[in-house]
């Protein structure tokens, strides 16, 4: 498989509780991805809530999850799985790690597969 | 009481999340949810919004898909309204004469949209906004130029005034009180949202109807104002509020008073029933009757306390109220008591794309709004939840970051 990784961010540029939003242009995934700073971890889902459109890149980002910031819809950020109402679809996630300070993301790389 | 079976009266909002709740909270015993509508579950919200708008579809308004309720072992039997209950059975009987029995009886049928007294007549045109029949009637009667009147300035009126009029529909929007919805939003707010129609090209109108005109067919043509005004139309909403839908609990002698009455673990005056969402009516500790809600996310919020009261679990703690609307550009949250006594505190300001709107009383915040910035409204409703102590001066300054303010650091 081709190498399809990109250096997003370095580590401390995302605040904790924080995200950035990666464009689609950038990664050719089919969506914009979400890459989260949550307690110490980096997470990636991708961006547009399964429910409506909403960016889970400005949501509210807190004890591993996130609640969209329209109808405030929850899932869990390291397996992208809905946790509540009105979303009922499970977000796709993406690998993101942390390497010597950068963090870099592999679009289409489902998290915790080793890309 | 050993619970291993609960039928579920009512598969909406409250409903269904007593459903889903029992099973994550570990019941493993027969669930059944029995709704009039021949539909699964779905949400309502979108009704007035993007559903009406046509941009989105019955099968995404789903609360989940066909295959959830086969894992979970949730049975559905839709199609069939029920027509009567005996709790001492706890039987339910169908209008297609089947009865199912459960050890405990979940109400969660919700309201019925409130008719105009005037609309006595068989009119086709005269419509209300409750479930998806009626948003694809409503739908298929608007399209470029159809005059709509809009009775009720509610949250579903106005929310319904946008939609149509994006739809390319020439909208008049009546409602006695000017501005409306001051006891939802706070005064501020609602003089903001009442000003925003104009933009959408919505005509606002105080007043009420005093006569509807109809044609040979009996569909309506026009409408008196009390004010004398005639108004020519092809077609009306009618948003005029709910009555909580209590006949059978009525019926069935249990305690009702604008909604079925239930303590805090979501109980009637029979211990074999419970009743929750739009239906149901809290009485607190102290005896006193709450004020019944009629919105989302205490609807969730009831499902998951009643699925923890048939399980004998303790209430989980409060939320603040929280809820949402939708209209033209704007997306409007609240959270906790827009119109209790307080003062207003402005971050940002009515002429921004986004403001948000506290309430504050000395240190503590007792609700905000925002427009358009849904996060600090997320931020409020943690902080009254909590009791954290707030300054007018870190509330009203853009710079000070709210997600901060919850965990009690200014920053
Ligand atoms: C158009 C619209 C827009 C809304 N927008 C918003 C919004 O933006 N924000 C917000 O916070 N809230 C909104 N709400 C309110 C929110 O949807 C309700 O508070 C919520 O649906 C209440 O849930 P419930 O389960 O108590 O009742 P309901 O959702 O009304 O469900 C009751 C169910 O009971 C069934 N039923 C009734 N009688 C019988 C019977 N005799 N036999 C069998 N089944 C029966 C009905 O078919 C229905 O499915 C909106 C509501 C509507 C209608």
């Amino acid at each position: 498989m081709s190498e399809n990784k990109f250096v997003v961010a370095q580590d401390g540029d995302i605040e904790d509780g924080e995200a950035i939003k990666i464009d689609r242009a950038i990664t050719g995934a089919d969506d914009d991805i979400a890459v989260f700073f949550d307690n110490g971890e980096y997470f990636a889902l991708n961006d547009t809530c399964s429910h409506a459109t909403a960016s889970l890149s400005e949501g509210w980002i807190e004890n591993g999850e996130v609640e969209c910031p329209m109808h405030s819809g929850r899932f869990c950020l390291a397996s992208g799985e809905v946790l509540s109402m009105p979303a009922s679809e499970n977000m796709r996630t993406h690998r993101v790690v942390l390497e010597n300070g950068d963090v870099i993301l592999y679009p289409g790389v489902p998290a915790g597969v080793k890309a | 009481m050993n619970v291993s079976s609960v039928l579920i009266a009512g598969g909406g909002m409250a409903g269904f999340q007593t459903a889903s709740s029992l099973r994550e909270l570990g019941y493993a015993g027969d669930i059944t949810i029995v709704d009039a509508s021949t539909a699964p579950p779905y949400d309502r919200p979108p009704l007035s919004k993007d559903y009406l708008l046509g941009s989105s579809t019955i099968e995404h308004l789903a609360f989940a898909k066909p295959e959830w309720y086969v894992e979970k072992n949730i049975a559905l039997v839709l199609g069939s309204a029920i027509t009567a209950l005996d709790p001492d059975s706890g039987t339910v009987t169908l209008a297609n004469g089947r009865d199912l029995c459960a050890d405990v009886v979940v109400l969660a049928l919700g309201g019925a949209a409130r008719k105009l007294p005037l609309d006595t007549g068989t009119a086709s045109n005269i419509h209300t906004l409750r479930t998806v029949e009626d948003a694809n009637a409503l739908h298929a009667a608007i399209s470029v130029g159809t005059r709509l009147l809009i009775v009720g300035a509610g949250l579903i009126g106005a929310e319904t005034a946008s939609s149509a009029a994006t739809l390319g529909a020439t909208v008049t929007l009546v409602d006695p009180f000017e501005p409306p919805l001051v006891p939802v939003v706070g005064l501020d707010m609602a003089r903001y949202l009442h000003a925003h129609h104009a933009g959408s090209g919505i005509r606002t109108i105080q007043g009420s109807l005093t006569q509807l005109i109809a044609d040979d067919s009996g569909d309506y043509v026009a409408a008196v104002l009390e004010s004398g005004e005639r108004l020519d139309i092809d077609q009306i909403l009618v948003g005029i509020g709910i009555t909580p839908n209590t006949q059978l609990a009525v019926a069935a002698g249990l305690e009702v008073d604008n909604g079925v009455i239930v303590d805090s673990n979501h109980r009637t005056s029979h211990p074999r029933v419970f009743s929750t969402g739009d239906m149901a009516r809290t009485r607190t500790a102290d005896g006193e009757l709450a004020r019944r809600n009629e919105h989302w996310e205490s609807a969730r919020l009831s499902g998951t306390a009643t699925a923890r009261g048939i399980l004998g679990l303790e209430p989980d703690h409060a939320d603040s109220h929280w809820f949402w609307s939708d209209r033209a550009g704007i997306h409007l949250e609240v959270a906790g008591d827009m119109s209790a006594a307080a003062e207003s505190v402005f971050r940002g300001s009515t002429q921004d794309d986004s403001f948000v709107l506290f309430r504050v009383n000395g240190s503590t915040l007792v609700a905000a709004a925002s427009i358009n910035d849904s996060m600090a409204v997320r931020a409020a409703r943690r902080i009254i939840a909590a009791g954290t102590a707030v300054t007018a001066a870190d509330l009203a300054n853009p710079a000070v970051n709210l997600k901060k303010l919850t965990r009690g650091i200014a920053s």
